[in-house]
Formats: structure tokens, sequence, C-alpha cells
């Protein structure tokens, strides 16, 4: 179920490269010829007939054995409630506000005349007996454990958004008006640490471009050829591409040839559905734990006296 | 202009028909909005056609719009039976009808655009009760404050008030509130809610047929004599095509009036 | 001429013109298809070429974000640019009506308004439309439409920008030209809507004598079908626009649902109750057989040129037709295959996942039947067959790279990203206008009585072949990576960065397919006063267009043609030429 794209596109090849093969050699076969005319009526093929109805069967095939199964699990059999870590993901020009339940389970109502910058959903903090006074919430920052069924409930404030998470194939409409839920589990092991290692590539200096490599920190230190670091590890390439090209040439300067690098947040959760002028920018750092460490982050996050929450 | 043999129909008649088939799926998205939206939206928030809605005025204008039906049929009738007096008369009979109709049109929705509804953050005692919503009819109006004369109480069933029953001869006392207390102040057109929203857009859709109707009508009535004169057949012809155009008109208000008066 | 004969011609309902009509009535205001598909023409060819130059600007922002746009940078301005470097609005404008112009003021009006109306009546031997005025109407109703769309670039708040989709709430909410994208859209649907009634009832009615349905040239049954994906889908489109101008202008929920916020404000003002779904709905209903109205213009061109230039009849006629009518039925019953990630449940997409893959196989079908006519051909290689033939592969990979995006479960890592844009690209690009110009340089002798230049045709289809696919085919790898569509930066998000390259190609591609159109620009004015002058007839074509004189008078043809065969006899056994025009009787 998990290769349904390959498998398309390899039956997508094969058809190309059929038709293909027949089309080029007609071209060149039956160029005009002097002494040569057009057959009026060359073919009462079956043979097209038989690859039509070939082609109908795969595709049906494709249909009914590995779609529609996969998106009928997909959509039908939520994690069972004790074993998914619940978490409600609001979604407004131009940011992701990330709910949790906190220590109590039970999620805050939202009230829209509550809603500040540093309390972007509304919730009843001043309140101690309100079940939204011991909610965290985060802004563009998501943390979540590996390993463990997720399960998002999301929903819009304004706009139709799109909650996605490229790399884990994870994406869905976020409507203002509906709650839309959809869960998924983050492979063992998927850490943010793991990740940035995995993800690790050298480039040579000469070609490197500072769009491309934006994102990226050094994940060594590099040294010149005086022996002193030029670039240190967790250094970044500057903010801009002015910046970034002037760091780049003082690094060839320096007798550094190649740079290792590795995305400072390997994971992102962006927005796929135009929301204004500023969709491109509506993103949220994914930052993945195993389960301790994940346990940790919601323990510094709250705070039985005073809930804390994300200044911006 | 001969039929042709495989549809039957000369040019113009096939080409009313496709348009009429366009119609359909014009009139068809806004009935389907309908549906969507009424079954879309939260249970008790979707009035009943007849609490809100002038039924007895409507039931009215459908026997308006039914007999310009006839009159328009016998109008084709008489021309293609060749006795083009008849046929302009009841062609200015139907036109007369269609007036008489947006006439009262005029009047329904006049009566919603001049009632208004106070939306209040915190409650307001009226009639004995504490309420958010005031309906009625605005008076004076500031920065500061708004002043409302209120409704008379419902009738004792559960749907709000019946604005067209407001006896204006003695308005109740008005009553004065603040603008901080107001979340929003509405008179009774499209955005006071979905259901009138689709009710406005739908009859103010059909009302536009109508008037687009009047004009051809009105072009035929002015230019039907010399037409008679030089070509017969053809303004024959061409008063059938408004004929079908006018019985589809009356068609999509046969539907409307049920629907968004009754149910 | 009699014009007023009981044959079929006289069924036309044709006024008089009395004496020769003046400058205006011959030029500008005339009820002559031939005039106003040659209208349509030069209007949409403009549409198009600004339409490019929209894209052209959008493409500098994303292989160089955030930099100067070099040469015209300094006169964009107001909401669109600052100092000279494009803005998120800016770009989302750009984009919004680059999507709208190209398809609703470009290729739709180019394939239906310009080729439907010069060539089909000629290809059916009729002397004119069935409702020449209503022909003219539709025409200015477009003009107007365009003039419209275009003033959204005028308004305070810049250009629509909220997609060519226009999604509520958003577009609802947004301070920009909006308003003017929506009255725009109400004029241009007008406009088609008189255009398919004039088509249908011209297809059905207006044949010669002896021109039964099945010897009608295949692009007369294209054109036949679009009229009626015209007809029947747009309406709701048109209902649509009126629901969301009076959400913005009236206040209405139609669209809006409860309790929104925006920018922290709540927005008390709406009634709430309304779904965004609605619109979604609403749009695609139309926007689905909107794309078959794309491309079944093309395909009907790109069927003539081939049967032209390979000396044969069509292979499988008979089910090319019939694909063609299903097809068209299917298109109205899988519109919601764009909305797969709305939240539809199994229900729902089950049933569109079927049909969406149910109607690829009438496309299959139209697209193997025309390579196997090149089986035993004899293929010419004059310009029209090159780009008629380059359509071929091009609409297939267009249409292959359809299947993961219909099937669910491949859609969600593919929806909204440019995997989505090069797939359809493919069609409408490659595809449609390849079959576009296969078209102009096809006809352009009927029309002017002149051919346009074969060395500068070729210089124009080489280069255009290569870069156009140096465009789009990067975008299958880009989308895979998960980079997303409509981005203002896309090297914002780290997939978009790590794809950039793939970007700069594409971006490098467009600036060189314009180049290579200089050619085509060129050979177009020149040819239309300086071309080879040619017969009636320089390809040898067997359809009724043919058989007229270059360019045709007013009432197309001297004698009033009757049929006696199919549409493409070439290469009839025991006949003298290899080719039987369909008006002259094959010999016994």
């Amino acid at each position: 179920m998990d290769r349904i794209i390959d498998v398309v596109h390899v039956f997508m090849l094969l058809l190309f490269v059929g038709w293909g093969i027949f089309f080029v050699h007609c071209l060149r076969r039956y160029r005009q010829k002097p002494g040569h005319a057009a057959t009026y009526q060359p073919v009462k093929a079956k043979v097209s007939k038989y690859v039509e109805v070939a082609v109908g069967i795969f595709e049906a095939i494709l249909l009914l054995v590995f779609s529609m199964p996969v998106w009928a699990e997909y959509k039908s059999s939520p994690p069972p409630a004790d074993q998914r870590m619940e978490v409600r993901v609001v979604g407004e020009q131009f940011q992701w506000d990330f709910h949790y339940a906190g220590k109590d389970g039970v999620f805050g109502k939202m009230d829209a005349r509550l809603i500040t910058a540093s309390n972007p959903l509304g919730l009843r903090v001043d309140d101690p007996a309100d079940p939204g006074a011991d909610d965290i919430v985060t802004i563009n920052e998501f943390h979540m454990p590996v390993g463990r069924p997720m399960y998002l409930r999301l929903t819009s404030k304004d706009v139709i958004h799109s909650f996605s998470i490229p790399t884990m194939r994870v994406k869905q409409d976020v409507i203002p008006g509906m709650e839309i839920p959809i869960w998924f589990t983050a492979v063992d092991g998927a850490t943010a640490e793991e990740l940035r290692r995995q993800m690790t590539e050298t480039f040579p200096v000469e070609k490197a471009s500072w769009y491309r490599l934006r994102h990226h920190v050094a994940a060594i230190d590099h040294m010149g050829k005086d022996g002193e670091v030029v670039l240190a590890q967790g250094a970044d390439l500057g903010p801009t591409k002015a910046d970034g090209d002037e760091k780049l040439e003082a690094l060839a300067k320096t007798g550094v040839t190649e740079l290792t690098m590795q995305p400072r947040v390997p994971l992102e959760v962006v927005c796929a559905q135009l929301c204004g002028n500023s969709h491109f920018k509506m993103k949220a750092l994914l930052v993945t734990h195993d389960q301790a460490g994940f346990d940790a982050w919601i323990e510094e996050k709250s705070n039985p006296v005073e809930p804390s929450f994300e200044d911006f | 202009m001969e039929p042709h043999p495989i549809t039957g129909m000369y040019n113009g008649k096939f080409g009313i028909w496709l348009f009429l088939a366009s119609e359909v799926m014009l009139f068809g998205a806004l009935f389907s909005t309908y549906v969507l939206l009424r079954v879309g939206a939260e249970p008790g928030t979707w009035p009943r056609g007849d609490s809100i809605l002038n039924v007895p005025l409507a039931t009215f204008n459908t026997i308006v719009l039914i007999t310009s039906s006839v009159t328009m049929v016998m109008s084709w009738a008489s021309v293609k039976m060749h006795d083009f007096a008849k046929g302009r008369l009841y062609l200015t009979l139907t036109f007369l009808l269609a007036a008489t109709f947006l006439v009262v049109k005029y009047f329904e929705y006049k009566a919603k655009l001049t009632h208004h509804q106070v939306e209040l953050v915190q409650p307001v005692t009226l009639h004995g009760h504490d309420v958010l919503k005031i309906t009625g009819h605005l008076g004076e109006q500031t920065d500061e404050f708004v002043m409302i004369a209120p409704d008379p109480p419902p009738e004792p069933d559960e749907h709000s008030s019946e604005p067209t029953r407001s006896s204006h001869g003695g308005h109740p006392e008005e009553m004065r509130i603040e603008r901080s207390n107001i979340t929003r102040v509405t008179d009774f057109g499209p955005r006071h809610s979905t259901f009138l929203a689709i009710y406005f857009t739908l009859t103010g859709l059909h009302g536009l047929h109508i008037v687009g109707g009047m004009v051809v009508i009105l072009y035929f009535m002015i230019t039907g004599a010399s037409a008679w004169q030089t070509m017969p057949e053809k303004y024959t012809n061409r008063i059938e095509c408004t004929g079908l155009y006018w019985h589809f008109v009356d068609l999509v208000w046969i539907f409307l009036f049920p629907v968004l008066y009754l149910l | 001429m009699s014009e007023h004969g009981h044959g079929p011609q006289g069924r036309h309902g044709h006024d008089h013109h009395g004496d020769e009509p003046g400058f205006w009535q011959k030029y500008v205001f005339s009820v002559d298809h031939k005039v106003i598909g040659i209208q349509y023409t030069i209007t949409s060819l403009l549409f198009l070429f600004f339409g490019f130059c929209l894209m052209m600007i959008m493409r500098w922002q994303l292989a160089y974000p955030n930099s100067v746009v070099p040469v015209i940078g300094k006169y964009l301005g107001g909401a669109m640019a600052s100092g000279g470097v494009l803005v998120g609005d800016g770009y989302n404008a750009l984009g919004a009506m680059h999507g709208t112009i190209m398809v609703f003021l470009g290729i739709v009006p180019l394939g239906v308004g310009g080729f439907g109306n010069f060539v089909l009546p000629l290809q059916i031997g009729a002397p004119d439309m069935a409702f020449p005025r209503l022909n003219m109407a539709s025409y200015w109703v477009y003009f107007l439409g365009g003039v419209v769309m275009l003033g959204s670039f005028f308004a305070p708040g810049g250009a629509a920008a909220s997609g060519w989709t226009s999604y509520t709430p958003l577009a609802v909410t947004a301070l920009s030209g909006q308003t003017w994208w929506l009255f725009g859209m109400v004029l241009l649907i007008t406009s088609s809507l008189l255009g398919s009634v004039n088509f249908i009832v011209t297809t059905v009615q207006l044949r010669a004598r002896g021109l039964s349905f099945f010897r009608l040239p295949f692009f007369v049954w294209a054109q036949f079908v679009t009229a009626f994906l015209l007809l029947l889908a747009f309406p709701p489109l048109e209902a649509a626009g009126v629901l969301q101008l009076m959400d913005r202008l009236a206040g209405t929920s139609f669209f809006m649902p409860s309790g929104l916020v925006v920018s922290g404000v709540p927005q008390t003002q709406y009634s709430g109750g309304g779904s965004p779904l609605l619109w979604q709905h609403l749009f695609w209903f139309l926007a689905h057989p909107e794309v078959y109205v794309l491309i079944l213009p093309a395909m009907g061109i790109v069927a003539e040129v081939i049967a032209n230039n390979t000396r044969k009849p069509l292979w499988g006629y008979k089910s090319l037709v019939y694909s063609v009518v299903f097809l068209g039925f299917m298109s109205f019953v899988v519109w919601a295959h764009h909305m797969f990630m709305t939240g539809m449940g199994t229900a729902l997409s089950t049933f569109f996942q079927a049909t969406t893959m149910i109607i690829s196989v009438p496309s299959v079908i139209i697209l193997t039947c025309l390579i196997i006519s090149l089986y035993r051909a004899s293929i010419r290689y004059t310009v029209p067959m090159l780009f008629a033939l380059a359509f071929l592969p091009m609409f297939a990979i267009g249409g292959l790279t359809g299947l993961p995006l219909g099937l669910t479960a491949s859609d969600i890592h593919l929806h909204d990203t440019y995997y989505v844009i090069g797939h359809f690209h493919y069609v409408v690009a490659p595809g449609t206008i390849f079959g576009l110009f296969a078209g102009i340089y096809y006809w352009f002798p009927k029309v002017t009585g002149r051919k346009m230049s074969d060395l500068l045709g070729k210089i124009h289809f080489w280069p255009s072949f290569i870069f156009i696919n140096g465009i789009f085919f990067p975008m299958f790898f880009s989308g895979m990576a998960g980079v997303l569509r409509r981005q203002f930066d896309q090297t914002e998000q780290i997939h978009g960065a790590a794809a950039h390259g793939l970007t700069v190609m594409s971006s490098w591609s467009a600036w060189l397919l314009a180049v290579a159109q200089i050619p085509f620009i060129f050979n177009f004015f020149w040819s239309i006063w300086k071309g080879r002058k040619v017969t009636d007839n320089p390809w040898e074509a067997t359809t009724l267009e043919w058989s007229a004189p270059s360019p045709p008078p007013h009432g197309n043809f001297a004698t009033v043609p009757v049929v006696y065969c199919g549409p493409y006899e070439y290469s009839v056994p025991g006949q003298k030429t290899d080719f039987c025009p369909q008006h002259v009787a094959l010999e016994a």
C-alpha cells in the first residue's frame, strides 16, 4: 500500500514507453516516400482493443485493490483513544497554533473575545477552575512523540489552510467552521537528532547556493588553511542572500572546499492551500522526541500555577 | 423558417430550448445551494418559510404569474391563427400581470429591508424575557446608541416574529440600546441569515428574469404591428419562443414558492 | 448570391445587408462568422501573450527570490511590488490572473471562439452560424469581460489574488480586485453561453445535404461536445459568482461559516452559517468540464491535421466519436476529485475516484486511435503536422500524470504540489497550445490566401518543443519532493530550498520559450501581407472548408455543397488522386 505511488508510476512508464515505441516506429517507417501510398484501411486490429481492456483492468485493480482500501482504512480507523496523543491544531493567517490538553486531559473552549497575540485561541487562562487553564498552546512549534499514534483535530479561524508534513505524506485541508481529524504515527527513531544526522550532506563550496542552504547549519567545525574555525558547528550562512554570497566567498578564500551541512530543523509543518500574502511563510517547526523527551517537554511547558505560552 | 428534419424545430425554437437547459442548471445550482445550506445549518436555526415570509402575498403572486403564462399562450395561439389584434391584447395582459408581480415583490422586499434586528452582547429584558436579539423598527441612531421600536411579542409558538403584522399604528415605545452592547445591527435583507440570503438571491434572480422577459414582450408590443406586415410567420415564431421562456420563468416560481415559503 | 433559398442555406435567418456594408459593419460589428472568428483569434492571442508575460515575471521571483525584477521591476508598483521586488500579494495576484487569463481569456476563446467560429460553418457547408447577431454579441461580451478582468489590476488592493479558483473565505475577505474578477467572470460566462447555443443549433440544423452526423469531421464533433459542456457546466459557476459577489458586497454568508476570526477580530458582521465547501463544489462543477473544453478543440484540430498529413482516413473514427461523446458525459461527474483533501469520507471519494478512473478510458482511446492512424500512413512532415505530432506524447504525459492524482491515496502526497502544475500544464501548454499552433499554421491559407513560411515555422517548433518540456518536466520531480504550489518564495520551506535548482531550470526554459515565439509572431504578421500566395486547397485536404475560396466571401460557398462521402477519403484505392473531397462523388 505504501508503494502505491511507485506502482502507478511504473504503470505510467510502461504505457508511455509502449505508446512511444510504436509512435516513433511509425514516424520513421511511414515517412512519405515516392512510390509508397498510404494504406486506406490498414488494420482491423483486435490488438488495440485488447490493450484497451488490459489498461481498463489494471486501472480497476489500482482502484479496487490499492487506492480504495487504503483510503477507507486511512479514513475510518482512528487509533483508539487510550493509545493516541490528541492535539488540536488551529490554522490562521499566518501561523499554526498547537493546543495540548494539559494535565487534566480536557481541552479548554475557544472564546473569540479573549483572543490576543499571546493567547491566540482565546482560552480562559485566568480562571483556574476552567479546563483551559492548564492547557498548553504553542505557536509555530509542534512537538510530538515518535512511535505513538497522533490524533490531530484540525480547524481554522479565518480561511482555508492545509496542514501538511511533506516528509510524512501528511496533508489535510483545514477549513473554518469544520473540525477535521487526522491520524498518523511517526516512525520509531525519527527523532530530530536522528533525522539531522541522516540528512547531513556535503556540498562543494564553489557551486554552493545560499538558496539551497538557507535552512542548513554546519554539522561540524570547518577549519581554514590556518587551522582556525571559519564555520563553527551549528552556524548558518546568514539570513539573506547577500550575506550568504559574502560568506561563501569568504569561505572559499580560506581554503575550505566543501561544506558539511545538515538541516537546522529537519521537519516542517507547512501550509498547502493558498491563504494570503504570507502563505509561503506559514510554517511550523516540527520537533520529534522519543517518549521520554516528549514527556519532559510537556513537563517543562506545564506549570500548575501559571500556564505558559510562547510569546511572539 | 422550416423545421429541421432531425429536431422537428426551426432554429430559434431549438436555440431557446438549449438556453432553457442552461437556465435549469443555473437555478438548479441555487436550489442545490439552498439544500446544502439548510442541511448544514445548526438544528433549530433554519426558520420555516411561513414564519418570516408573507405567504398570502406570495400566493397571490403565484396566481398572477400562472395567469400570465395562460395569457402568453393565448397570445401565441391567436397570432398562430392569424388574429393579430387578439394576440397583441393578450401580450399586453401578460405584460401587465408581470408588472403586478413585480409590484407585489417590491412591497415584500421593502418590508424586509425596513425591518431590523439588533444582536446584543449582554441580554436585555423585553416583554418579560431576557433576550439577546431584538427585532423591530429602528429610530434614531448615533455613535453611542440605537433606538429601536420592538415588535410585539410573538404568538405562543416557537417561531420568531412576523414582521408584517407589527401594527404601525400604535408603536410600542422605543428602547435605547448602547452601541457597546451591540454585536451587530442588520436589516432583514440578505445579510440577515443564510435563509434570507438564499431567499433574496433566488427571488431576485427570478425577478431579473421577469424583467428581462418584460423587456422582450414590450419590444414585441411596440414593433409587432410592422413585423406582422412584413414577416408574420417569423413574428409568430418569435412569440412562441418568448412564450417558452415565459413558461420556464413561471415554472421556476412554481418550485420557488413552496420551497421558500412553505417548507 | 441567393441566400434566401429554400434549401439548407435558407434556414439561417440571415438578415439583408442591402448595400455593401460600411467599415464598421464589415470589420468591427460584423455578423460574419469569419470576421468574428478572426476577432476572437487576435484578441485571445493578445491575452495569451499577456498571460505569458505575467508568468515570466513570476518565474523571476521563483528563481531569484526577493531580488529586483529586471527591466520592468521599476514599473511595478502599488500592491504588486516594492522597490522593484515583488511582494507576496503581487505574486499571488500574478498567479491568479495568469491562470484566469490563460484559461478564460486565452485558450477557450481561441479554441472555440476563434477556430470554432471560423472553421465550423465552413466544414459543414453552411453560409454562416445559425444566429449571426448572437455570435457578434457573444464576441463583444467576451471583449467587455476581458476589459473588466484587466480592470482588476487597477483596483486599490491590486488584482485578484486568490488563485483562479477563488476559494472562499479567502476570496471573500481579500482586499484585492476580486470583485472585478467576479464581474468579469459573469460577463465571460454569458458570452460562452450565447456562443454555445449558436454552435449546437448550427451543427445540428445547418449541415449541408448529405452531411450526416457520421460524416462530420472530428473537429466538428469536438466543437459540438465542447458546446454542450459550456452550455450546461457554466451556469453553476455563474450562480456561484453571484453568490460570492453578494458575500463581498451585500454582506451575506453563503460561504462564511460562523465564528470567523480574522487577524484577531471576530467577524460578527456576518450571520455565519455558510459553507466554504459550497463554493468549491459549485466552482469545480464547472471547472472540471472546463478542462475538457480546453483540450477538445485542440484534439479536433490535431485529428484534422493528422488525417490530412497521413493521407489516409483516421483510424477508428467511430471509436473517436463515441469516446468524445462519452467523455463529455463523464466530465460532469468527476469534479470532486479536486476536493479529495477537504475531509471527504469514503462514500464520496469512492464514487469520484471510480468516475475519474473511468473517464481516463475514452481519453486513452482517443489518443490510441490518433497514434494508430500513423500506421501504414504516408506522413508529410509539414509544420502543422510537427505540432500535431508533438501533441500526442505531450498529451500522453499530461494524461498519465493525472493517474496518481486521481487515486486518493497517492493524491495525499501530491495534492497542491508542483506535480499538479506539471500535470495540467502538460495537457494545456504542450498539449492544447501546440494543437492550436497546428491549427494556425494549417488554416492560415484559408483565412488569408497565403501560406506562412515553413522555415520560420520549423524554427518556431523545435526550440518551443524543447523549452516547453524544460519548463514542465522538472515540476514532476519538484512536486514529488514536496514543493508546494502558489509559493511566493519556495526556498522558505526546506523542500523548496532543496529543489531550487529545478525551479531555476524551469524559469530559464520559460524565458527561452518566450524568445522562441519571436519567429512565430513575425511569421504570422509578415505572412498576412507577404506570405506566398497559394491555391484554395494547398494541403490537398478533403473537408468542405477547402472547397471554398481563400478567403471565403460573405456566404462562403459560390454553389451550395452537397456531400457524398466521409471526411477523410484519402488514398482511396482506384482513385486518380490521393484525396477525394467530401463534396465530390467518388468515381465508380
